[in-house]
């Protein structure tokens, strides 16, 4: 099937995002612009997954589990499941190796876990959007071996992109990579490149999405359909 | 020395910050975990990131002014944000390292 995929969306819980970004937010508005499959991606915590679980079910929106991990030289990776269960024990991983530097909401937002209700439950005490103490090279096969797509986030973009933050990209097995600007055939040669909204606000959902042709929103099925992005 | 007081060649001030701080020492560095963990208040901080999580970060580690260094811009939110969490925000024309020599000098060290 042809699809429209979003695989990179912050819920409230992400530092900077805005308290409109519930659950149920970001799936109406992603639903009304056209998009098959999305995930969510919080900043280190995969805390509000079980309540995006509950609003996708509601409205048989297809999605992904996941979270955006940050390495320890601060290059941001996309993390995506297809099972809610491995999703939270990786995020659970990830979120133990942030420092123990507490948040700050006037500087950053309140960090609240959710219901799908919209109800805070509690707040998430260490600051998400601190790098861990686990490499870039590390925390990529980290994820592929716990069951993820594994694709670093906006690899052409200053702010915690790999390009910049490690000079280059380096030669890892990466299920796509993600751009925000222009593609590089020699980037686009090697690895499938997907663009995603990377939304912190709800005007910016599907403002970047990817067309892919896929069997199923199952992680090997995903990994198969974006090998079909390769630039030949 | 206050950052109303801070001078040097390469340094252009882009904006000061409401109430006049004390600059007590620099803390060079382009990642902010990094920074967070290590800078001391009253640290003015250089770095290359120029962008609105540095005035973020900058707060909360209570460092009173940053340093842009080698010719980095500082944007209309980075400004608004400085403003309101009172940092006074510079740049400097060379590297990061000539700029923390020049601070360096600048406050005696």
């Amino acid at each position: 099937m042809n699809a429209r995929i979003d695989f990179h969306i912050h819920s409230c819980l992400s530092p900077c995002a805005s308290l409109e970004m519930s659950p149920r937010t970001i799936v109406a508005l992603s639903k009304a612009a056209g998009i098959d499959c999305i995930a969510l991606t919080d900043h280190g915590c995969t805390e509000n997954l079980p309540a995006f679980h509950q609003a996708c079910t509601e409205v048989g929106m297809a999605c992904l589990y996941g979270l955006e991990a940050s390495s320890a030289e601060e290059v941001h990776v996309l993390c995506l499941f297809d099972d809610l269960n491995r999703a939270m024990d990786f995020g659970r991983m990830i979120y133990s190796h942030l420092p123990d530097q507490p948040n700050d909401p006037k500087l950053f937002g309140n960090q609240p876990v959710v219901t799908v209700d919209e109800n805070v439950t509690r707040f998430v005490r260490k600051l998400l959007n601190t790098g861990t103490d686990i490499s870039f090279f590390d925390l990529v096969p980290l994820a592929l071996e716990a069951g993820a797509l594994c694709i670093p986030s906006h690899i052409d973009r200053e702010m915690c992109g790999a390009i910049s933050h490690l000079g280059f990209l380096p030669d890892l097995p990466y299920d796509a990579v993600e751009v925000v600007r222009e593609i590089d055939p020699e980037i686009a040669r090697r690895w499938p490149v997907v663009r995603f909204s990377d939304s912190h606000h709800p005007d910016q959902i599907a403002r970047r999405f990817t067309e892919i042709e896929t069997e199923a929103f199952t992680v090997p099925a995903l990994r198969e359909s974006f090998q079909r992005l390769l630039l030949k | 020395m206050r950052t109303s007081e801070l001078i040097f060649p390469s340094l252009q001030c882009v904006q000061r910050a409401l109430h006049d701080a004390e600059i007590t020492g620099g803390y060079t560095s382009d990642l902010l975990s990094d920074v967070m963990a290590h800078l001391k208040e009253g640290d003015v901080l250089i770095t290359i990131q120029a962008h609105k999580n540095t005035i973020a970060v900058a707060s909360l580690t209570g460092a009173p002014a940053v340093i842009f260094c080698h010719g980095r811009t500082a944007t209309p939110d980075v400004l608004d944000a400085a403003a309101k969490e009172n940092i006074a925000v510079f740049i400097s024309s060379v590297s990061q390292y000539e700029t923390t020599c020049a601070l360096a000098a600048a406050l005696k060290m």
